[in-house]
């Protein structure tokens, strides 16, 4: 009984502690805190809202480039605008972003010093209790007390794994610890208290940048990001371990050892009445890049699937399996202003690698691509291996790349092409 | 004197007589040959007579009776008289028309006949020709005169249709998904065939309705061929886009054939069952043919986006036993994929 006493009370003044806390951090730092509204020009009404908080004495605003994507990709429709605790409007200038972070910087006018954010010089450790703070839902400014998690597991861009309710519309509001320094951006959620942050180091290099050369061509910014960060994935899949893994006893197929391309698998065998029998493999990367809401780059998709005839003539076997991949489709989402249409070419392909050998596999192979119309010399590309070499087996192999340039793409079919096999 | 000599003669001569007779005698003796025709100038029927003088009308006693309401008892009357004849009307109600010339009013007087002159009386139509009358040259049987022969035979046609069903029950089975038993086959072939009998059926009935010979068996016999061919040049197609590599001339090429096909069908069903001049029927083979094309592509053409997401590519895949095309090495492959980076920038820039 005494223990149990003991605990509750060391519960309540905890939690007491805290809301002390969080009344405190709130009063302090909600003057450098904003509410980041993005106006249609045409109409005069906000089309997205985000918040921002202040990071320099002179003005400069951290948000996300989510919030801010619209101004950024089309400056003459929008424009940006801040609202502060006191109800203060006024027009901000996008200065520089970091696409592949999802962070942005804006400038406001200010006439004296003000007070802001520090951003912190060290990492949280695990299970560190922090503030989010933001304006969920245009709702107001709130504070949300949350833990620190460590890094997200298997990412290729890191992301803090936040245990707190993070909201739409407090997208660009900052997490701080109990010092009240920056240790992270809010940026995305999955419900149910789990919260993703960018970490606070992304943001001091960015700034770094900014105050050492300020860019001075945003989307010529966001094309070196993304010729940089499609770089660094595509070298790091090109050179990681392509472990060669059986699908259903039957094909060979690639498996990349990196954590952050995760598999999953099916199959039909539970299905009696099926005429074909179906085995599939799909592996991916669980993050994308946020260019607008109608455009995302920086995906990647492999799907392996194995077909057999049960019980079928060859030419019904294979009549159904063309329908199967005869509607394959872009990884990403991207619309009419963003890209071309896509341009296929199509062969019949018997890797040389496995000719005169008991893997030997002969492909309808199709290769497809679209450029991008704003960032020259990034590319969508599309894949797609049917085998036409059994007479009541299939294999399907096909992958889908987002934003990656020429070079790289072509790297990757080539080793994917090869990789793939009968067993 | 002449008039009275001819007319006294004429019911001497008998019929017979008459057509083995020389052409003096024609000359002495009126011979007329009048054809009852429709308003498009078709056919009903068609008299010949041996007579100074022919009375036309309702009347029982005339020699050629009109059931017309329009035209009188004693309506009009011809007579040969001077190597010619003459139009004489007997003050009917309705008056009588001779096409081309002015008209004859009634009681008035008398007209005089050419080769060819077309009657109007009542609501009837009347072409008088005589035996010097020029005809068309004669049409010599067309090589596919013996081929009409031979699909047109009962057995012929049965076998093509049930090549036909056998080739639709297939296309259903390919299709279907799931399985399959033979009665729902067989059902689906029946529908898919009695669809496809429209066309020569309705072709049939529209040369019947224009006094054509309907000759269905031979409608359906030519129809059902080409359906057959029409599905043979599909598969044909199919395997040579199966071969070819990127998009290839021949692929091309042979998306001309069902075109072709099709014309040539139009055509052979305006052969079977209409007798048009050449010139028309090609004129009416081609139409069909363009309606049926253009109006599809046209389709087609209208409900293409503007700007599409997804990729088209040539999906075509057969089972093994189709492929005769040699595979290239992935060397190859990416060689000519990267042709296509510099095709995507450029479509990239175009707006």
């Amino acid at each position: 009984m005494k223990v149990f006493f003991t605990l509750i009370f060391i519960l309540l003044s905890s939690a007491t502690f805290a809301k002390e806390q969080a009344e405190e951090i709130f009063a302090q730092l909600t003057p450098s805190l904003y509410q980041i509204k993005l106006i249609d020009k045409a109409s005069g009404e906000k089309s997205s809202i985000g918040s921002g908080f202040q990071i320099s004495s002179d003005g400069i605003i951290a948000t996300n480039y989510h919030v801010i994507s619209s101004y950024a990709r089309h400056p003459e429709k929008y424009r940006i605008e801040y609202l502060d605790h006191q109800g203060n409007m006024a027009e901000v200038e996008l200065v520089s972003v970091d696409v592949i972070n999802d962070l942005a910087l804006v400038k406001r006018q200010v006439d004296l010093k003000m007070p802001y954010f520090k951003l912190s010089d060290k990492k949280p450790i695990k299970g560190e209790k922090l503030f989010a703070l933001g304006n969920p839902h245009d709702l107001g400014m709130i504070v949300v007390p949350g833990t620190y998690n460590g890094l997200k597991k298997e990412s290729f861009n890191e992301r803090i794994h936040f245990t707190g309710s993070i909201n739409s519309g407090m997208s660009g509001g900052p997490v701080v610890n109990t010092n009240e320094n920056v240790v992270g951006i809010n940026v995305a959620t999955s419900g149910n208290q789990i919260g993703f942050l960018v970490p606070h180091d992304k943001l001091v290099l960015l700034f770094n940048d900014y105050k050492k050369q300020p860019p001075n061509n945003i989307k010529q910014q966001m094309l070196t990001q993304l010729m940089a960060s499609q770089d660094k994935l595509m070298t790091t899949l090109l050179n990681s371990t392509w472990q060669s893994k059986e699908l259903a006893s039957k094909a060979i197929i690639p498996i990349i050892e990196v954590p952050f391309i995760r598999c999953w698998g099916d199959s039909n065998a539970d299905k009696k009445d099926a005429l074909i029998l179906r085995a599939i493999a799909n592996c991916s990367l669980n993050e994308n890049t946020y260019l607008s809401s109608h455009f995302f780059t920086g995906t990647v998709e492999l799907d392996f699937s194995y077909m057999q005839a049960k019980d079928l003539s060859d030419n019904k076997f294979y009549h159904l399996y063309q329908q199967q991949i005869s509607l394959a489709s872009a990884g990403n989402r991207a619309g009419k202003d963003d890209v071309s249409e896509y341009q296929c070419h199509h062969d019949l392909v018997r890797p040389s690698s496995t000719e005169n050998t008991e893997q030997s596999i002969n492909n309808k192979s199709i290769f497809c691509t679209r450029a991008y119309k704003d960032f020259p010399k990034l590319f969508d590309v599309l894949y797609l291996g049917a085998t036409i070499d059994k007479n009541q087996q299939a294999l399907v192999s096909h992958f889908t790349l987002a934003g990656v340039n020429q070079e790289n793409a072509m790297a990757f079919t080539k080793k994917f092409m090869e990789a793939v096999s009968w067993k | 004197m002449e008039v009275t000599k001819s007319e006294l003669s004429a019911p001497k001569v008998s019929s017979t007589e008459m057509t083995n007779s020389c052409d003096d005698f024609t000359a002495e003796t009126g011979e007329i040959i009048i054809e009852e025709i429709t308003r498009n100038h078709k056919l009903i029927h068609r008299h010949r007579l041996n007579k100074n003088e022919v009375s036309i009308g309702r009347g029982y006693q005339n020699d050629i009776i009109l059931a017309d309401p329009h035209i009188c008892p004693q309506h009009l009357s011809l007579k040969y008289r001077q190597d010619k004849w003459q139009l004489i009307d007997n003050n009917s109600v309705n008056g009588t028309r001779l096409e081309n010339s002015k008209s004859v009013n009634q009681g008035t007087n008398q007209q005089v006949i050419n080769d060819g002159d077309v009657i109007v009386v009542g609501k009837s139509q009347l072409r008088v020709v005589f035996n010097s009358h020029k005809v068309a040259k004669t049409i010599a049987f067309s090589p596919f005169e013996s081929l009409i022969d031979i699909i047109r035979h009962p057995i012929a046609v049965f076998f093509s249709i049930a090549l036909f069903m056998l080739i639709a029950g297939n296309i259903s089975y390919l299709n279907q998904p799931t399985e399959i038993n033979i009665s729902q086959l067989f059902v689906s072939a029946l529908k898919m065939t009695l669809v496809f009998s429209i066309w020569p059926a309705s072709v049939a009935l529209v040369s019947h309705l224009t006094k054509n010979d309907p000759r269905i068996l031979a409608q359906l016999g030519i129809s059902f061929s080409f359906f057959i061919l029409l599905w043979l040049s599909d598969l044909l197609e199919e395997i040579i886009a199966f071969n070819t590599v990127g998009n290839s001339i021949l692929g091309s090429t042979i998306g001309l054939l069902p075109i072709g096909l099709a014309f040539s069908l139009f055509w052979l069903n305006s052969y079977i069952g209409f007798h048009v001049s050449t010139k028309r029927r090609m004129i009416v083979a081609i139409s069909i043919t363009t309606l049926l094309f253009g109006g599809s592509y046209l389709i087609q053409y209208s409900k293409k986006p503007e700007f599409n997401p997804r990729p088209q590519y040539n999906a075509i895949i057969m089972a093994p036993s189709f492929l005769v095309a040699p595979s290239s090495n992935v060397e190859t492959f990416i060689d000519s994929s990267n042709a296509l980076f510099e095709q995507a920038n450029k479509a990239a820039q175009k707006n």
